[in-house]
């Protein structure tokens, strides 16, 4: 729906409406039993094929060269069927841009460049951390010409999938962070099994110990904290349209019950009590879209001010999304709960989309920190 | 200073001072040994929750997602020889007799560890509310005999309550609705029973329930006016299970399909019918049977409140358990202003959630349901008469038609309207407050344990899977809010119409 506000990123919603059409639709709750059923790697192989898994990295790195616009046109129109290609296609993004943040091209060139199948094009991230609010940060040492992580890192996105991962380190006791690039096949890496987590089971995570694993510095050391925040806020709003797409979604499913469902003798749509939760859903489903479109058309222009508004629009379509996909759960009654339907895994997805890049009160909290100066 | 006229004329406009508050006239009623007892109860739910409930539910909810056809026999064999299935039924049908008022403080103890468990034992009253409303004695002393020697011989008696049609969920809770529902569940009266056709959904633990309580109608397009309730024994030709759904959560306790095929029903197992209420009132069958409805969901609703309250409560235990060992900027959680804003706020919600579900127990203490069981003397009669005296003297009685007629004046032909529609909308508005509020809790617990809140190992996920399902069974919170409206709003309002809007 995002292209309904540019044209030119029709090409790409209608690129990844077609690919939802054709490998997401009607696979969704199949490809949500992971990790209790079998991973969609078809799924992942295609969607790497036409190049979801490096839509913002220039193309002489491997990737398509789109901006935050594609990226998020792509996002929205993904998570609209199923949420968890989208997580997959935004860790990877995220690291990416923390590559090019930290001016790492080489090391962009050395993992996306040389690749020649999905799994050699993954790169895990803890997505669900905000680096600099987490206390509790692998260490690292300087070891011979390189360093060595040591400490545990949760939630691993892609972690069970990637080959190499970046993560973020402290020196010590320092609250300076820095990036780091590790093989996850080295031997001092121990993964757990795939976390089951409450949403988006397809783009799964894994909790991983590191003991004294050879890591490569990614741009400077102590400046982990300033790549990260340059890449927020287009991630931000990236996640935001991850939670437009499920809205857009869980819109789609409920109207479509409305219709059909019959209850005191007519459809469900003509009870004013559903239509006032259906006009609820559609309000917040345009509200962010329009939010999502502004932030990136701002971010494409290179607009100066738009950190802190990105931070609050995340965070206000990240709200508005997980009340839209509870009255679509409710629009439904007891079908909204069963895995029949998609909205018990909207209901479940926006809330893991949500706590993409930190906790809801640690961003509030970094948001007005910024906005104020104090 | 008012004269007493004047006082009783202030006191009956809207909103009439008996509604304001429940508890304020009737606690002072109350049995003093309700409280000893709901103690009791409360050290019984949590030992269980120690010793059962918290070591297995998150390993259970881990075990229906490997295994979607996981069945909880082996908890409701637990559950059975925890006394679970007979605790709240009264002693002249055998059971234990523990006040109805305590099943929430129950429901909330386990619920805010598990409540998919819960579910697992509390449903079953659903199914036993459906038997004692019916007013039917010889067939409850018989059902409910079962239940109690189910218990005593190992082999767990549960009852199950089957409503909700494929095509009518809502419809089916509301006589104003019904028939302009789609319900297709058919019972034919034949020579010594009913046959019945149709399918039933959502049937929480169908297939582990040895009774169903099983609602049909005679005539399809007259279903307000015809409905039949009848006990199926699982095993009975013609009744089958399908699959049982796929839910979000409470995934430990089995939502089931219920087929019937030309399923016979002998007349000594229909528990309610037009013939049989004729036998103790001239009220149109309409009005009896929104009478029935609504105390079956009057006495269950508070409970699904007491569920969402355990929801709400777990939800900030585990957000307290984890904001005091949890740093953020090198401060404990627990430290920042915020988050003991957040706690707060989330303990507040439970309190109220518990005063909603404890106003709709008074309603049903004293206007409702089990009103004759709270009386002083008949309380403190049926706790301290010998079981024997129960089995000998009253046993036999209850299987004797004046006995049913008693019943079925006192509980339809001699009960005020008024006191219907307050315990129905207390219900109901409890209902709404409690799941609301656990749902709210539950969120704001994992927004503030960021991502740790998201590991079902953290449990907290859990609790937001489950408490869904609370905002949509026993009514969508959708057609209580009306219900609300209907009961404790438009008796004011001459002009107000509910479930009749103009399309």
């Amino acid at each position: 729906m995002l292209s309904s506000f540019k044209s030119e990123w029709k090409p790409f919603e209608d690129l990844a409406r077609s690919f939802a059409a054709k490998e997401l639709a009607g696979k969704t709750e199949e490809h949500d039993r992971y990790p209790f059923g079998e991973f969609f790697h078809d799924v992942l192989d295609k969607a790497y094929e036409v190049g979801f898994l490096g839509i913002m990295l220039p193309g002489e790195l491997g990737g398509a060269g789109g901006g935050i616009g594609t990226l998020c046109t792509v996002l929205a129109a993904l998570c609209r069927a199923d949420s968890s290609p989208g997580g997959i296609v935004f860790t990877n993004a995220l690291v990416q841009k923390i590559l090019l943040a930290a001016d790492a091209r080489d090391i962009a060139g050395e993992i996306f460049g040389r690749a020649s199948s999905a799994g050699g094009f993954l790169a895990a991230f803890p997505s669900y951390t905000h680096p600099a609010h987490q206390d509790n940060l692998p260490e690292y040492k300087r070891s011979g010409r390189g360093y060595s992580l040591t400490g545990p890192v949760d939630l691993l996105v892609l972690g069970g999938l990637a080959r190499r991962a970046i993560i973020p380190a402290r020196a010590g006791s320092g609250r300076q962070g820095s990036f780091f690039l590790i093989d996850l096949d080295h031997k001092g890496v121990s993964k757990s099994e795939p976390v089951f987590t409450l949403g988006m089971h397809a783009c799964p995570a894994v909790d991983v110990r590191l003991d004294r694993v050879r890591a490569r510095l990614i741009g400077e050391e102590g400046k982990g904290e300033e790549y990260f925040d340059r890449v927020l806020p287009a991630m931000h709003v990236a996640a935001a349209a991850m939670n437009a797409g499920i809205m857009r979604g869980a819109l789609d499913e409920a109207l479509a019950y409305a219709r059909e469902r019959f209850q005191g003798g007519r459809e469900i749509i003509r009870w004013s009590e559903v239509s006032m939760l259906l006009a609820g859903m559609a309000v917040k489903a345009d509200a962010a879209d329009m939010c999502v479109t502004l932030a990136c058309q701002a971010l494409e222009q290179g607009e100066a001010g738009w950190s802190s508004r990105c931070a609050a629009a995340a965070l206000h379509v990240h709200e508005i999304a997980c009340e839209a996909v509870t009255d679509g759960v409710q629009v439904l009654g007891g079908n909204g709960y069963m895995k029949d339907y998609g909205q018990e895994k909207r209901f479940r997805d926006a809330r893991q989309v949500q706590a993409l890049l930190g906790s809801v009160p640690a961003r509030k909290l970094d948001l007005i920190r910024k906005v104020s100066g104090v | 200073m008012l004269s007493s006229a004047e006082v009783s004329n202030r006191l009956s406009g809207f909103p009439r001072f008996e509604d304001m508050s429940l508890s304020l006239p009737y606690a002072p009623r109350m049995p003093k040994g309700m409280v000893r007892e709901t103690r009791e109860v409360v050290a019984i739910a949590r030992t269980f929750n120690d010793e059962v409930a918290r070591p297995r539910a998150l390993e259970l909810d881990r075990k229906t997602h490997e295994d979607p056809g996981y069945m909880p026999r082996d908890l409701v064999e637990l559950a059975n020889r925890w006394g679970f299935y007979t605790m709240w039924i009264p002693r002249i049908f055998g059971g234990r007799g523990y006040n109805m008022p305590s099943m929430s403080y129950f429901a909330e103890e386990v619920g805010s560890v598990c409540l998919g468990i819960m579910n697992v034992i509390g449903v079953h009253y659903l199914g036993v509310a459906g038997v004692v409303a019916s007013a039917n004695t010889r067939l409850a002393k018989r059902i409910l005999g079962e239940v109690v020697r189910g218990e005593k011989t190992g082999n767990p008696c549960l009852i199950a309550l089957a409503t909700t049609e494929p095509g009518a969920g809502t419809d089916v809770e509301e006589v104003e609705l019904v028939d302009k529902g789609r319900v297709a569940c058919h019972a034919r009266r034949v020579r010594g029973g009913y046959v019945v056709n149709g399918t039933k959904v959502f049937i929480s633990m169908g297939h582990v329930s040895t009774w169903t309580v099983l609602y049909a109608y005679e005539d399809l397009k007259r279903p307000s006016e015809t409905t039949v309730g009848l006990m199926v024994k699982t095993g009975t030709q013609g009744f089958s299970f399908g699959s049982h759904e796929n839910k979000m959560g409470q995934r430990v306790c089995p939502a089931s399909v219920l087929v019937f095929e030309d399923c016979f029903i002998p007349d000594d197992q229909v528990l309610f019918s037009t013939d049989m209420v004729r036998k103790f009132t001239k009220k149109p069958i309409r009005e009896v049977a929104q009478r029935y409805i609504d105390y079956v969901v009057g006495a269950t609703r508070p409970g699904v409140c007491a569920f969402g309250v355990g929801a709400a409560r777990g939800a900030f235990e585990t957000a307290l358990k984890h904001a005091s060992t949890t740093t953020m900027n090198g401060t404990l959680l627990i430290n920042h202003e915020w988050v003991q804003s957040m706690l707060a706020e989330m303990y507040k919600n439970v309190a109220l959630g518990r005063l909603a579900y404890t106003e709709a127990n008074y309603a049903n203490s004293h206007r409702g349901l089990y009103k004759i069981l709270q009386l002083k003397p008949v309380y403190y009669y049926l706790r301290l008469m010998p079981q024997a005296y129960f089995d000998k003297v009253i046993g036999p009685m209850l299987e004797k038609d004046y006995s049913t007629r008693l019943m079925g004046k006192l509980s339809y032909d001699w009960a005020r309207p008024e006191d219907q529609r307050c315990c129905s909308g207390w219900a109901s508005l409890a209902k709404v407050a409690g799941t609301d509020l656990g749902v709210r809790n539950c969120q704001m617990a994992i927004e503030l344990m960021g991502q740790t809140g998201l590991r079902q190992d953290a449990g907290v996920e859990k609790m937001l899977r489950d408490i869904k399902l609370l905002q949509i069974y026993e009514g969508t919170n959708q057609l209580n809010r009306l219900n609300v409206f209907k009961c404790l709003i438009a008796p004011e309002i001459p002009q107000a119409r509910v479930f009749e809007e103009d399309r």
